[in-house]
């Protein structure tokens, strides 16, 4: 049993769960912020009533506590009303504390055989992603292939992200990096890059992209090699997972030299490691060390490369990814090299609204999912652009599709990989 | 309580009805502190869901109550004796936003924020912007008469309101329009807080933006300097956009949590001046001179956007500086006349001491609308009722200096008893008349805006009636005799409007109220005055303009009553405040009040405009005065008397059962 957090980190510092959602006084200045309130007009679905439904749970007001299932699950836990609540209540920490109250011992299965994957034999998923890959290359029906295998392993939700994604990578990030000589630890790297599951397993090219960018703006760096950040086991409502994860990370990242800050290029995996500290509240020494590893890590979209300007001509926007927007407060971060290198940069109206793609969102509400990516997608093409750059994962796959079928003349690129562009304007 | 089956709604308005523990959950509460929980939630999609659920709710006797974004301060949108919360959010399409006549057509569920963004573009705006227009929804804003920072100069929501459609509560689906001849429904139905009906579209009137804005910012050493600098501002016929004000606590709340580099001083001042060229540099050196000789310690002015908004940032976050102190806010809104403004602020600082409440307070001050801040954590019961009482006391301090219970916020049910404060029986009792004409079995969200039967706030507060002046007397007198007798009677003024037929033989007995031609209050500092309706027009021109104080009526032949009964031009209502009317059974009921921003109770003055005298006597009216010469019509079309619609015709059986009041109008033609 993971049980639940009980306790919070929030902007107004260490609070129960109970005393964090207590803080919402329901003045609903968060509901227009809210992507799914906005597109069902729902109040369950809205940050508001997640809050006081959850604070109902806690306060078992509760007949039928699985009522609530649905306004929980279908929180894209984006976090833009704690961005615009007068309070900071952080809703989507709440959702997750409200899941695991209402998941109990469901799926306990799945949870160890997470567990045993991801922290026991991470070179077993490694083997059955490649075989994956082979199978889908090699043509057999796509979703009886790896599709399958994923289904068989208990990751329903990826095997629906795997039929959405094209790319069938032959070789998977790591593996290449660990054979790359310039990337060996060394005490006097200048950077540690962190290579988070999705450029891992489904776009090498971005972490490729990333690194050479980190060469170019830093120096000489190395590759982390570590583990999974765990907020994939964290979201499934299995702490002891994520915690073990975390641990393995810290450990690491303890046991290499130096100060070197640890760079993560999707930022939800950024955002994850970031708020390590919040799972060992509990465990003194644990939460110290968490810190430090928290303040050493940094996204991607953090480091300002300088750029010819103009470089790229054509037009160009950024969707703000949600968890560096309001997971990490990085508004102005992923455009200060970006927006001068672009010769036709588009301002997107909304750009810090989630684009429902949100992990394993797009698969578990289709419905819900491709409405907020309608209202993200016409907004894309009434800019005009003819690429958006985002620095998430789950974005990367949501827009990729959600360009595709409404606004095909625009492509989704990683903000490492328009930055790349641009270097590659540079070096002719 | 009995949970109603909702089956039947269902199959009637299949995928629009929810009916989870967790919706009803959803559905229980506002951004006030009371619950109840509903039996079904319909999110309706169009005005025909609308119609549905409300006659679905007629047909089986069930409550319902309409909500928007749910964001009253109240407790309006609670569903307090169950039944069917009809959400209009969804209804969220702008139809038209037409600047060529300067009107938008809406439906309810459109944020006030995305009005303004459809027309910024083009250069024009839609006034009222209520702290809360980021979210909240135009349908909540005609229910609650919103104000807001902007209507000092600009007004509230019912001064741009051109016409409605509605569903009553019966399901019948209406249309009402500021040019309809007779009682102005419109009116009844702006600030009606969803007790008389639900808005299913509405056609609201949009200004041109301004050129130039400049934001000043003067700090005081005290909140009477600074409330003696706004009268100045006022009196030397600056209208300002804006004036807030901020005291002691608010500011060392904001500079604590987000530094705007306020002055830590008693009261700050942010007033907004708005124009083109000369006139703008001309406001601003009368505004800051203005401030200076008042004693500013400070006083600077912003001019562009990104400057304006530093100054703003701190008013803007105050409240997020407020809610870090403690879990819950509760936002009172009282007003009182803008000369009051000092007195009512001592007076909440002194109720918060005696409850231990700490209260931090910000005000429009230009129309003396208070927003006392009172901090605590709701899921301590002692502190909260003992919060709420600091906050009853506090707009019960309002009623004593000769204001209101609401400025903006409606009174929904938080504030029910307190309208005893405000209004006599008489006039509470008319309010359930005209309640229960439009609502025979009182299903449209019941139990708000109106005391229970028997409901009271502690205490008497409401100011003894001024006693009637003689002329008065003689006609209340000669009142309740016909209606002891039941004989119908003629009211005339100067028969001016009246037709000729009419003022030649007239049906019964006529009742002249030219004797009443008093000027009863005149509040130079306040730009208030109470004027009997028997006076003429000329007159009260002749009595006021020399001064420099401008009437808010077109100059016409007969008397102010006359001109407010017949309504020859539709603006006739922007400067009315409040009304002292007889009623057809020799009662007399004050309603509204002498402050400029009132969301208390029915907007019966308004309804009056146009009745021709067959729902009531107007034996006086308050009128809201201007410093400036405001632009009115010179000519004016010959008014006819009108023929009544079905609501009116219920409405006038409300005021007047037994037809004894000008038993002509309504019917000739």
């Amino acid at each position: 049993m993971s049980g639940v957090l009980g306790r919070l980190l929030t902007a107004l510092g260490e609070r129960s769960c109970y005393d964090a959602v207590s803080q919402c006084s329901r003045c609903g200045y968060c509901e227009q912020a809210c992507p799914t309130y906005v597109a069902s007009g729902r109040e369950p679905q809205s940050p508001r009533g997640r809050n006081q439904l959850a604070r109902l749970l806690l306060e078992g007001k509760f007949e039928d506590p699985l009522s609530a299932r649905e306004a929980l699950s279908t929180c894209l836990l984006c976090g833009a009303c704690t961005s615009v609540c007068p309070a900071h209540v952080p809703t989507a920490d709440i959702v997750l504390e409200g899941r695991r109250e209402l998941s109990g011992t469901r799926s306990a299965w799945l949870r160890k055989a997470l567990h045993h994957l991801f922290v026991r034999s991470p070179d077993i998923l490694a083997i059955l992603i490649r075989a994956g890959y082979a199978l889908k290359r090699s043509g057999l029906s796509r979703l009886a292939a790896r599709s399958g295998l994923l289904r068989l392993i208990g990751l329903r939700a990826l095997a629906e992200a795997d039929a959405h994604v094209q790319e069938t990578p032959k070789r998977l990030l790591f593996e290449m990096l660990r054979e790359d000589t310039s990337l060996k630890e060394d005490r006097a790297a200048a950077w540690r890059y962190f290579a988070s599951c999705g450029p891992n397993f489904v776009f090498p090219r971005v972490g490729l992209a990333t690194i050479r960018i980190l060469k170019r703006a830093c120096g000489r760096g190395s590759f982390f090699d570590g583990r999974c950040c765990g907020l994939t086991a964290y979201n499934y409502g299995d702490l002891d997972t994520a915690r073990a994860l975390a641990r393995m990370n810290i450990e690491r990242l303890e046991s290499l030299r130096g100060e070197a800050p640890l760079i993560a290029d999707c930022s939800s995996c950024a955002a994850f490691l970031k708020s390590y500290p919040q799972l060992f509240l509990r465990e003194a020494d644990w939460r110290a060390r968490a810190e430090r590893f928290a303040a050493r890590v940094r996204d991607v979209v953090e480091i300002s490369p300088s750029l010819p300007k103009d470089a790229l001509r054509e037009a160009f926007a950024l969707h703000d990814c949600c968890r560096a927007r309001h997971g990490q407060g990085l508004s102005q971060q992923p455009r200060r090299a970006l927006q001068p290198a672009c010769a036709r940069w588009r301002e997107l109206p909304e750009s810090d609204v989630c684009c429902g793609g949100a992990g394993l969102f797009a698969f578990k509400h289709p419905g819900l999912s491709e409405a907020i990516l309608r209202r993200k997608v016409s907004d894309i093409a009434a800019s005009q652009a003819r690429a958006v750059a985002v620095s998430g994962t789950s974005c990367l796959i949501q827009l990729a599709r959600g360009l595709k079928k409404y606004y095909p003349e625009c492509r989704v690129v990683h903000w490492s990989e328009a930055v790349c562009e641009a270097l590659d304007h540079e070096d002719g | 309580m009995p949970v109603r089956d909702v089956s039947s709604l269902k199959r009637l308005l299949p995928g629009r009805v929810f009916d989870a523990e967790a919706d009803l959950l959803a559905y229980s509460y506002d951004a006030a502190l009371e619950r109840a929980r509903p039996d079904a939630v319909v999110i309706a999609r169009t005005a025909e869901d609308v119609r549905k659920a409300v006659q679905w709710c007629a047909e089986s006797r069930s409550p319902f109550v309409a909500r928007g974004a749910g964001t009253n301060l109240s407790g309006g949108c609670v569903p307090l004796r169950g039944g069917v919360v009809i959400s209009t959010a969804r209804l969220d399409r702008i139809l038209a936003a037409d600047t060529q006549r300067g009107v938008a057509v809406v439906e309810p569920g459109v944020v006030n924020l995305n009005l303004q963004k459809r027309l910024e573009p083009a250069g024009w705006f839609y006034a009222p912007d209520p702290a809360s227009h980021k979210i909240c929804t135009l349908g909540g804003n005609l229910g609650e008469n919103a104000g807001g920072p902007r209507c000092l100069k600009y007004g509230v929501t019912t001064h741009y309101v051109k016409a409605l459609e509605v569903v009553m509560p019966d399901g019948a689906l209406e249309s009402f329009s500021i040019e309809d001849e007779g009682p102005e429904i419109l009116s009844l139905l702006v600030g009606s807080e969803g007790t008389l009906g639900i808005v299913t579209k509405a056609w609201l009137g949009i200004v041109p933006s301004p050129p130039e804005i400049v934001t000043v910012l003067a700090a005081f050493k005290s909140v009477e300097e600074a409330a003696a600098c706004v009268a100045a501002v006022i009196a030397a016929g600056v209208l300002p956009r804006v004036i807030e004000a901020m005291d002691r606590l608010s500011v060392d709340a904001i500079e604590a949590y987000a530094p705007a580099g306020y002055p830590r001083a008693e009261a700050i001042l942010l007033i907004e001046l708005e124009g083109e060229g000369k006139s703008l540099e001309l406001q601003l050196d009368e505004v800051s001179s203005l401030c200076r000789r008042h004693g500013a310690i400070e006083c600077r002015s912003a001019r562009d956007l990104a400057e304006r908004e530093r100054l703003w940032e701190g008013r803007r976050s105050a409240s997020a500086a407020l809610a870090r102190l403690a879990p819950n806010v509760l936002v009172e809104d009282g007003v009182v006349p803008r000369s009051r403004l000092p007195a009512a602020a001592r007076r909440v600082r002194e109720i918060a001491q005696a409850h231990g409440t700490p209260a931090a307070l910000l005000s429009h001050a230009g129309d003396g609308n208070l927003h006392p801040q009172i901090i605590f954590d709701e899921r301590d019961r002692e502190q909260t009722s003992r919060v709420k009482r600091a906050g009853l006391e506090m707009l019960r301090s309002c009623v004593e200096l000769g204001g209101s219970v609401s400025g903006e916020h409606g009174i929904g049910v938080e504030k029910r008893a307190a309208m005893t404060w405000l209004f006599s029986d008489e006039t509470i009792s008319l309010f359930r008349r005209l309640k229960a004409a439009l609502d025979p079995e009182g299903l449209a969200n019941p139990d708000k805006v109106l005391p229970l039967p028997g409901e009271r706030a502690p205490g008497e507060t409401r100011p003894k009636a001024r006693p009637p002046t003689d002329a008065a007397a003689a006609l209340i007198e000669a009142v309740r005799q016909r209606a002891k007798d039941r004989r119908p009677f003629s009211v005339f003024g100067a028969r001016t409007k009246v037709p000729e037929q009419i003022a030649a033989a007239g049906k019964g007995s006529a009742l002249i109220t030219r004797a009443l031609s008093k000027v009863v209050e005149f509040d130079r500092e306040d730009y208030v005055a109470t004027v009997e309706a028997g006076i003429s027009l000329g007159e009260l021109k002749s009595k006021l303009e020399p001064e420099g104080f401008f009437v808010p009526l077109p100059m016409s032949a007969g008397t102010v009553g006359g001109m407010l009964a017949a309504k020859p031009w539709p603006g006739v209502r922007e400067g009315i405040l409040g009304m002292r009317v007889l009623l057809a059974d020799g009662s007399v009921a004050d309603l509204g009040g002498k402050v400029v921003k009132n969301a208390a109770g029915y907007d019966v003055p308004r309804l009056l405009l146009g009745s021709w005298g067959a729902l009531a006597v107007i034996l006086e009216v308050t009128l809201r005065l201007s410093p400036i010469r405001p632009a009115l019509p010179s000519e004016l079309p010959k008014p006819r008397p009108p023929r009544f619609g079905t609501w009116q015709a219920r409405l006038k059986k409300a005021f007047d059962p037994h037809g004894l009041l000008n038993p002509w109008v309504g019917e000739l033609r």
